[in-house]
């Protein structure tokens, strides 16, 4: 469905000295450099799935999404959804293709909501019966029936994120590109809008791929992810495999009465491991140990602490993707 | 054909929308029309004062200089009209980002950027050059044909084109600069000179309002035309060519550019 092959960009970036002194010099000696944003990356997903697409800020997502979505030209590299090229033909290609970005609005934002929805018609040339049935699931699906005369200003974020997934999908794309859809949300609308893309996803086949820094988001849809960081592809495979492969954190937590359980304990002095695959954590009475069950084992763990001090209410559990991501970004920071 | 009627029906989409869109703020819209009412009656007063001081301009009577003055006043004001949100491309929009949003749609996006925004403000230049214009009309004697009639009134969108085309041209530096606000700016100023009969200017500024911004082709060549008979196939002719040639560089130009736009981070 979308194939994207050794996608590069880059940016040439004028570099200044410090104030106005430095501004008014590269105005008339202009200095340059060049700035790799995404550095040939490549990647395939097939028709119907769910991905992912995850990495610190800066990692250059934005820059992909936008090269995906016919936004910005490719450096070098080549994307098509359904072997089609948006640098051949820019207008049968956002066709194929919704695109939502969260910090964005593409709706007519002095006009009551409906209004956008007409214009978009015309424009993507939807015939009248289709848009009528179109309109009728998006309102099922997304709610919007309450808002839909309301003028777009006046409408609530959440309204407002939901009528510009609508708008997204009133031509019934195949592809849907959601950059951060649930970006400033509360958790029930987030919920809402995360069961309506599992909705729009299952029922028509919709290839979604989804950015964001909710990582509850990518759980609950998705069942791979892309990540980058500076450019690069650093991990791409089943949530799962993640879990795998860099998910042997377990959180170990615990209630005891000991004054200095940091001290008493001292995981990483017993077990001769670094700070990196333990972490403890203590908030009044409760303890919270993170660490690599691949480094110490969860029965050692269990046995030791339970020796050293008094413990009550003990749990242990898997390191959410959330934990691993951390791990993930850090170490790809270092 | 097919293509051109959609592009047609887009349009009249997008009038609609900005008319609904006016009366949705309708305190704003009235004092906006009081408003250029106002500024015109001032405007035409103006006129009246400097015209009744000069009684003829280089060989050029008062009546034909006030005809060619309201004539320039007529593409200025459509293409103001029609395809103000140019000057937005200039100044904000590719600046801020917020062209992705016409990159995502199948739409051509130099058509969908101009004919999104209605200037109604233009009314005040263009009832301004269609009352000159009229009121000068009877007063000069004008040998008329059919093909004269149908010539003055075909160069028009013409004539309006060349200002599109400039400012086309000129916002599109924006994809590769950033901002070229005022790189329209300085451009779309130089009509002010096409607003008089060229022959008063010397030479150097001849030259460059004829064949470098050559707005003297909105305005002065069809009027030398519909005024004196002189030279059809100069002043009709080469206004047709120049301008779409000019229209034709914008439309390059504009394309280019959308391969060097950056967006902006978010």
């Amino acid at each position: 469905m979308i194939h994207v092959e050794k996608l590069r960009k880059e940016f040439k970036k004028t570099i200044k000295d410090p104030g106005l002194k430095g501004s008014i010099k590269s105005l008339f000696h202009p200095k340059s450099e060049k700035v790799v944003a995404v550095k040939d990356i490549s990647f395939d997903v097939p028709r119907g799935e769910i991905l992912g697409f995850i990495g610190p800020n800066g990692a250059g997502k934005s820059t992909v999404i936008k090269m995906l979505t016919g936004i910005l030209t490719p450096t070098s590299g080549v994307c098509t959804i359904n072997g089609k090229n948006p640098r051949e033909n820019r207008k049968s290609y956002v066709k194929e293709i919704g695109v939502v970005f969260g910090q964005r609005t593409q709706l007519w934002w002095d006009l009551p909501l409906r209004e956008t929805y007409g214009v978009l018609k015309e424009m993507y040339e939807v015939p009248d019966d289709r848009y009528k049935k179109r309109m009728a699931f998006l309102n099922e699906v997304l709610e919007l029936d309450s808002f839909i005369t309301s003028p777009v200003r006046t409408l609530s974020l959440g309204q407002r994120m939901r009528a510009d997934i609508a708008a997204s999908l009133l031509h019934s794309p195949k592809v849907l590109f959601l950059d951060e859809p649930t970006i400033g949300l509360d958790v029930v609308v987030k919920d809402n809008i995360r069961k309506a893309i599992e909705h729009i996803n299952r029922e028509e086949q919709t290839t979604v791929i989804l950015t964001t820094h909710d990582l509850a988001d990518i759980e609950l849809l998705s069942k791979r992810i892309v990540m980058i960081d500076k450019g690069s592809n650093v991990f791409d495979g089943a949530i799962a495999d993640l879990k795998s492969k860099y998910g042997q954190m377990r959180e170990l937590v615990f209630e005891t009465d000991d004054p200095d359980p940091s001290e008493t304990l001292g995981y990483c002095r017993h077990f001769n491991i670094s700070e990196d695959d333990c972490t403890l954590e203590c908030e009044g009475k409760r303890v919270k140990v993170r660490f690599n069950s691949a480094s110490v084992p969860v029965s050692e763990m269990l046995s030791y602490t339970l020796a050293a001090v008094n413990v009550s209410d003990i749990s242990v559990k898997d390191a959410d993707i959330e934990e691993i991501i951390r791990r993930l970004y850090k170490g790809v920071d270092a | 054909m097919k293509q051109i009627k959609r592009l047609f029906r887009m349009h009249r989409i997008f009038v609609v929308q900005e008319l609904k869109r006016m009366t949705e703020y309708k305190g704003d819209f009235i004092v906006g029309v009081v408003g250029f009412l106002l500024a015109q009656v001032a405007n035409l007063l103006f006129l009246w004062i400097i015209f009744t001081q000069v009684p003829d301009l280089m060989g050029w009577s008062m009546n034909e200089v006030v005809f060619i003055y309201g004539f320039s006043l007529i593409p200025k004001g459509l293409d103001h009209l029609l395809f103000d949100n140019l000057w937005n491309i200039g100044f904000f929009i590719v600046r801020k980002g917020d062209f992705d949003k016409y990159l995502t749609r199948p739409v051509d996006t130099l058509f969908h950027v101009m004919v999104e925004k209605l200037q109604i403000d233009a009314f005040g230049e263009l009832l301004t050059g269609i009352a000159l214009v009229c009121v000068t009309l009877p007063q000069l004697a004008i040998s008329w044909s059919v093909l004269k009639v149908a010539l003055a009134l075909l160069v028009i969108p013409f004539c309006t084109l060349i200002y599109t085309g400039i400012k086309t041209i000129t916002a599109a530096i924006a994809f590769w600069v950033k901002r070229s606000g005022n790189i329209i700016y300085m451009f779309y100023m130089v009509h002010d000179f096409a607003k008089y009969p060229v022959t008063i200017y010397n030479n150097a500024v001849r030259f460059v309002i004829t064949y470098i911004i050559p707005f003297a082709f909105t305005a002065y060549f069809p009027a030398v035309y519909i005024l004196r008979d002189e030279n059809p196939l100069f002043c009709i002719g080469l206004t047709v060519l120049i301008s779409a040639a000019v229209m034709a560089l914008g439309i390059f130009v504009w394309h280019r550019g959308i391969s060097a736009y950056e967006s902006a981070g978010s």
